[in-house]
């Protein structure tokens, strides 16, 4: 049967009929917000849904002169480069050394450590960061986003596994060091997971609120999503502020996740035809 | 496939791959000779990193909160007094810890059997061919996307309690009744809440289901099309049991995330009105960072780590029963 008599079958029509409407309504919040950005406070609250009447770019000039948005944007760039790169590099290593040397009592530790809520941890932290003068800075969250390097080591451990032996045995007969082995063989092939694993983490760090609520207390020093929530008492009487706000937040995380989703599915595609 | 296909096969595969055994990699280490001893201890150094990682703030920490919560420790005094379990005893009497973990409590099961309930049909019907589908797909997903945080945010005007809130107003033009208190309500509260979970996490579990599904062979549909088995059986005896593993993951994530919840409630009720939206974490980090009752809130923690653990464990041990029964 062809796709497009599948497609015009009674019962498609019906699941179209039904579908198309719900995920109108789902995504309604969106809508809502976007268009809110355009219009002025008396139009929002006259017609909150309705399309607006003129592109009225105001609403994101205010945005961008009255808060420090470009600040928060570099200073989350900050840490999320930094703390991927960090994971991923501390996750790799430990899966390329549990890997050769096969250890149990690693393995057992980080299931340990995967398993323990952050909430448990977070007064300690909070007081041997204090004491180290870490606390408000972006290099104390970098630190304490490195321990996001146990997820990425379980998912680089699974993805190592299912790669063949042989190039490090190759590798090694043309004495290559375990290092060299690692930078110049293991990284690369394992290219794939580190960009599926990498990206996941990126969206958990860019989108984290609770480390910088209770970490970080500077204006300055504010991530996105932390700037955006103190803004909103500022702007409690002033809606389309606020919406125009998150738009402009929401943004970079919707373009990266546009833009990196093919590697997602070539990193999966890989694995899955190598496992 | 589009998008949004990779994000839950990834997860499944960290669960899937960590049992897998080590067959190519170790073979060609294990000749002798003293290159190798030394490059074995070299291959060891590669642990150091993480090895710092687990201890500085994995195991110092664990080991802090479980010594404090059995002390007096406000952060300040050098000597912390030994006081037994009476910060225990505090939690299950004090009223607000106690309502902190009441709504986490009621959140977590609602969320999880709210969600569980909508993303399986959802799934299924997505798995179907349909005009549109692909768009459809992408707005159910697209909620997982930003941060709960900000999606908390914004909820919290759309559900503004005066008459001008989004959907105050909506609900006066479209069905003509006044004003509806939905975050200053306390139950009303509680349930957008949960409303607004469900809102956040259903598209993504339909997707991580919908993995699965993909996953089922066309042929034993057939097969039992052929026997004459009717829809209801081919989706209780064949798609059933094969979304168990799914469930298994997808229950996994709701239950460890319902219990941590934070971001949703402080953004859209500020845990209010009163203690109602009330979390653990909420309490944790009021009493252990504002107050530095560094005891009392240790204390909270260890039971919610331990809550945490048991009904993980608990959930692992009913899934794999059921999906002994169902198969």
């Amino acid at each position: 049967m062809s796709a497009a008599r599948i497609l015009t079958r009674p019962g498609a029509i019906a699941t179209s009929l039904i579908m198309i409407p719900l995920a109108a309504v789902v995504g309604l919040p969106f809508y809502y917000v976007v268009v809110n950005t355009f219009k002025t406070q008396a139009e929002t609250t006259m017609a909150p849904l309705a399309l607006p009447t003129t592109l009225n770019l105001d609403n994101y000039l205010t945005v961008f002169s009255e808060i420090p948005v470009v600040q928060s944007f570099l200073n989350t760039v900050y840490v999320t480069a930094a703390a991927i790169l960090l994971m991923l590099l501390i996750g790799s290593m430990a899966a390329f050394s549990v890997i050769l040397r096969a250890s149990r009592l690693v393995t057992v530790l980080l299931v340990i450590a995967f398993l323990v809520p952050g909430q448990v941890t977070l007064i300690p932290l909070y007081r041997m960061l204090s004491q180290a003068q870490l606390v408000d800075t972006l290099e104390g969250l970098i630190i304490l986003y490195s321990g996001g390097s146990v997820f990425c080591y379980f998912l680089i451990v699974g993805y190592m596994r299912t790669l063949p032996g042989e190039v490090i045995e190759a590798a090694r007969i043309d004495g290559a060091g375990p290092w060299q082995i690692y930078w110049r063989i293991a990284l690369p092939l394992i290219r794939p997971i580190l960009i599926t694993v990498g990206v996941f983490q990126t969206m958990w760090v860019w989108n984290d609120f609770l480390t910088p609520v209770v970490f970080i207390s500077s204006t300055e020093k504010q991530t996105l999503v932390l700037q955006t929530y103190k803004a909103v008492g500022e702007f409690t009487t002033d809606w389309p502020m606020f919406l125009t706000l998150s738009v402009v937040v929401l943004i970079p995380m919707v373009v990266f996740f546009i833009f990196m989703q093919r590697y997602i599915v070539r990193g999966l595609v890989a694995g899955s035809v190598k496992g | 496939m589009t998008l949004i296909d990779e994000r839950p096969t990834t997860e499944t595969r960290a669960i899937s791959t960590r049992t897998r055994v080590s067959r190519w990699w170790t073979a060609p280490m294990s000749t002798n000779g003293p290159t190798f001893r030394a490059d074995r201890l070299k291959i060891g150094l590669f642990l150091v990193p993480m090895l710092v990682v687990f201890v500085v703030l994995f195991l110092v920490p664990l080991v802090q909160s479980i010594w404090w919560s059995f002390t007096d420790f406000n952060g300040y005094s050098t000597d912390a007094a030994f006081v037994g379990l009476r910060n225990y005893e505090n939690v299950f009497t004090d009223p607000s810890m106690l309502a902190g973990l009441g709504f986490t409590l009621f959140f977590t099961l609602a969320t999880t059997v709210l969600i569980t309930a909508l993303a399986i049909p959802l799934a299924v019907t997505l798995d179907r061919a349909f005009i549109g589908r692909n768009f459809v797909r992408a707005i159910y997903f697209f909620p997982a996307i930003p941060s709960v945080a900000i999606l908390g945010l914004v909820w919290g005007f759309i559900l503004n309690p005066l008459g001008s809130g989004a959907l105050n107003s909506l609900l006066q033009s479209v069905v003509g009744i006044g004003p509806v208190p939905w975050l200053s309500n306390s139950t009303l509260a509680q349930l957008s809440v949960i409303a607004v979970g469900v809102w956040t996490s259903t598209g993504w579990h339909a997707i991580l289901y919908l993995a699965y599904l993909q996953s089922i062979p066309d042929d034993y549909y057939e097969v039992a099309r052929i026997d004459g088995a009717s829809a209801v059986q081919r989706f209780r005896y064949i798609t059933l049991p094969l979304l168990m593993p799914a469930m298994t993951v997808s229950w996994l994530l709701l239950m460890t995330g319902g219990l941590k919840v934070y971001d949703l409630p402080i953004t859209l009720t500020r845990g209010g009105p009163g203690f109602s939206t009330f979390t653990i974490t909420q309490t944790i980090i009021q009493n252990g960072v504002s107050q530095a009752k560094y005891g009392q809130a240790s204390a909270l923690a260890v039971i919610f780590m331990l809550a945490v653990g048991a009904i993980v464990a608990a959930q692992l041990i009913v899934s794999r029963r059921l999906e002994g029964r169902l198969s």
